[in-house]
């Protein structure tokens, strides 16, 4: 067993076949040569993992899938006596040990925000728990920050090794991997060989120069206060959200959104629970069954996005903010809404426009 | 060039700005390679506003969106800036009697088209952008590993390479000297006849591949000016219930196709669909199919005469093209 491993670049494909045949294997790809969407996918022989640049989609839906069956149902009726029903219910089982290969820094981050909320609450989620338990992260050294990135801002970084079981530097001819947990030790000595002197000097050299690197040097922490301030100041929001689409791509490429909506599907006496993602730029997020939504246009939903990302999280779980500074929701955003902004101003002027 | 469009076009808004309660238009974004909306309330924020290749966003929509930007003044109008292709969508809007033309002032720009931010960072990952320029062959972003440049062809929105729209069909006020069209509007669908070619087998394997992509944010309905079930859209109606929560193809399909239903002929193509689409699905295209078909049965252009009555909202028992 060793602790430090290099994969020539030549050999990562017969390296990722020989994971996916111990350990269900999940690699940033993307879906065609004219396409940018990369997005993380199931490995499959001859998939070649973009490792150079950030995903669109992250891979919350390892953890968190898009949709997952909660259990199945079947209504079953009593022969001699028709009014009378049981239901019989089966749950799934899957949860496979999973490695996610050549996630960032931030997406691995984003998951501490999930385990808040889905392991260390009141209730357990146990489906979330088990993938938790059962996933291993294989994190790139980041050096792709663009315009967009803030990771610095909320308090992590390129190189940022939290969370992460092991650890990829790319450096000339391949990638230099290093274990970070007894996890990820098994694996190691089917990944390569033992990196050369020099190979390992350029790695440590590469991390040291991404660890000095600041990502965005605003201060987007502590915002409870001004957030309450700015609360019922419609036209601060209306001059925030005014442009937004309410669509829902800034929580669906958030490491951090964990809204889920469940929905029975049905045909006829049998049907499946279903987990799905929600998003609060939806029409129907928060909808009443009467009939009245409290969050009824984009204002108060956007409103919603920020003071639970920076204000009702960290007020509930102890200053921690919900928001990685990825910065997927600005990139992807269709009218290019930037949240640091909208942040910032909290704090400016915040007492000013009572 | 686009200083000089933005000089005048800042000029024009003072003129017009005490009979506008609002103007809607683009300042810059996070970088230099993004804009964002901007809706102008106060004439000291007329400098805000700006035109360059990167106002890519078709303002239209806000306009009827809920909540819709109002004049609080009856007396007073909203001013909206309008390439080409979005002025068609105001026509569509005027022509279904979801605005009226005299509520507005209507800023046109004549456009050469747009660029596609993800082809630029497909062709090459930019890094702390400084600057950006364009002229008529080239865009160059200096960023900071150095200068890059890239053929226009090669980062235009795929809808500007088919632009046969790029001077506004309708305005009070045009910003600069009209430009000449890319292509007519006969040759305006290569694309989707490069489609048609193919077997159905073909077609099907094609957006079966792409649309299983799609991650059901709905964005590009969100965006589309002329999508205006709004908050009941079959897609999320639970009664009665369409589309499952499962994201099998299926579901993903049959809410394409809906989107695409709705908008037969009433489709201006202004590319919007396709523009916001994160995992760049090219879902105009079925749109596009849909007008050449109309085109071709109908002899019908949406968005085109405000007076005109797009051919599936009417009944004419006298109808020749089918």
């Amino acid at each position: 067993m060793s602790a430090k491993v290099f994969i020539a670049q030549e050999n990562l494909g017969t390296v990722l076949d020989g994971l996916s045949r111990k350990i269900r294997l999940w690699v940033p790809a993307s879906a065609g040569e004219d396409k940018h969407g990369v997005e993380f996918v199931p490995y499959r022989p001859g998939l070649a993992p973009v490792l150079d640049r950030q995903s669109t989609i992250l891979p919350k839906k390892v953890m968190l899938p898009q949709v997952e069956k909660l259990f199945s149902y079947e209504y079953l009726k009593n022969p001699e006596d028709p009014s009378k029903v049981r239901v019989k219910l089966e749950e799934p089982e899957d949860f496979e040990p999973t490695l996610v290969f050549g996630a960032h820094p931030c997406d691995v981050k984003g998951f501490f925000v999930f385990d808040r909320v889905f392991t260390q609450g009141p209730f357990v989620d146990g489906y979330y728990k088990k993938r938790r338990e059962n996933t291993l992260f294989a994190t790139v050294v980041c050096q792709e920050a663009d315009s967009a990135c803030f990771c610095s801002s909320v308090g992590s970084g390129p190189a940022d090794q939290a969370g992460s079981d092991f650890w990829i530097m790319p450096v000339e001819g391949g990638y230099v991997v290093e274990a970070l947990t007894d996890r990820a030790l098994p694996f190691m000595d089917a990944l390569g060989t033992a990196p050369t002197e020099a190979q390992e000097t350029a790695a440590k050299e590469l991390h040291e120069q991404v660890a000095r690197q600041q990502v965005g040097n605003l201060d987007l922490q502590d915002s409870v206060e001004s957030f309450k301030t700015r609360f019922e100041q419609t036209a601060y929001w209306q001059a925030m959200a005014g442009q937004c689409l309410s669509c829902g791509i800034c929580t669906y490429v958030c490491p951090t959104c964990y809204c889920f909506t469940i929905s029975d599907e049905m045909k006829g006496l049998k049907g499946e629970r279903l987990r799905s993602w929600d998003s609060c730029m939806f029409c129907t997020y928060t909808a009443e069954a009467s009939g009245h939504n409290p969050r009824p246009t984009k204002l108060e939903r956007y409103r919603n996005r920020v003071g639970h990302k920076f204000s009702y999280f960290p007020e509930k779980y102890d200053g921690m903010i919900a928001c990685c500074g990825c910065g997927r929701c600005i990139r992807s955003c269709p009218v290019s809404i930037d949240i640091r902004k909208v942040v910032q101003e909290l704090k400016e002027n915040a007492c000013v426009c009572a | 060039m686009s200083e000089i469009k933005t000089k005048q076009l800042r000029e024009l808004v003072e003129a017009a700005f005490p009979e506008l309660d609002t103007v809607i238009g683009w300042e810059a974004g996070y970088d230099a390679l993004h804009t964002t909306p901007v809706f102008i309330k106060d004439a000291k924020d007329i400098g805000k506003l700006v035109w360059n290749p990167l106002c890519v966003r078709n303002l239209s929509g806000y306009l009827v969106k809920t909540p819709p930007v109002q004049s609080a003044d009856e007396n007073k109008k909203i001013g909206i800036f309008v390439k080409g292709c979005d002025s068609r969508s105001i026509v569509a809007l005027i022509q279904e009697k979801f605005i009226t033309r005299d509520k507005l002032y209507i800023f046109g720009v004549p456009c050469q088209g747009t660029i596609d931010w993800r082809r630029v960072m497909k062709a090459a990952p930019l890094k702390n952008i400084q600057s950006v320029k364009m002229d008529e062959k080239q865009l160059v972003v200096e960023d900071a590993d150095g200068t890059h440049s890239f053929a226009l062809e090669d980062v235009l929105a795929r809808k500007c390479l088919r632009c046969a729209y790029p001077n506004p069909l309708m305005y009070d006020v045009l910003v600069g000297e009209p430009v000449a069209p890319r292509v007519t509007v006969k040759n305006a669908y290569k694309d989707v006849q490069e489609l048609e070619n193919r077997s159905l087998e073909e077609r099907l394997a094609f957006w079966t591949k792409e649309l299983d992509r799609c991650i059901r944010c709905y964005a590009c309905r969100n965006a589309c000016p002329l999508c205006v079930c709004q908050d009941r859209c079959i897609a999320e109606t639970r009664e009665p219930k369409w589309l499952s929560q499962y994201m099998h193809t299926s579901e993903k399909f049959l809410f394409h196709f809906i989107h695409s239903m709705h908008l037969a002929g009433r489709c201006t193509e202004c590319g919007e669909c396709e523009r916001v689409c994160p995992m760049g699905i090219p879902v105009t295209l079925m749109k596009e199919e849909l007008n050449k078909i109309t085109r071709e049965l109908l002899n019908y252009e949406a968005g085109v005469d405000p007076n005109a009555v797009p051919p599936l909202l009417t009944f004419s028992p006298n109808e020749t093209g089918i």
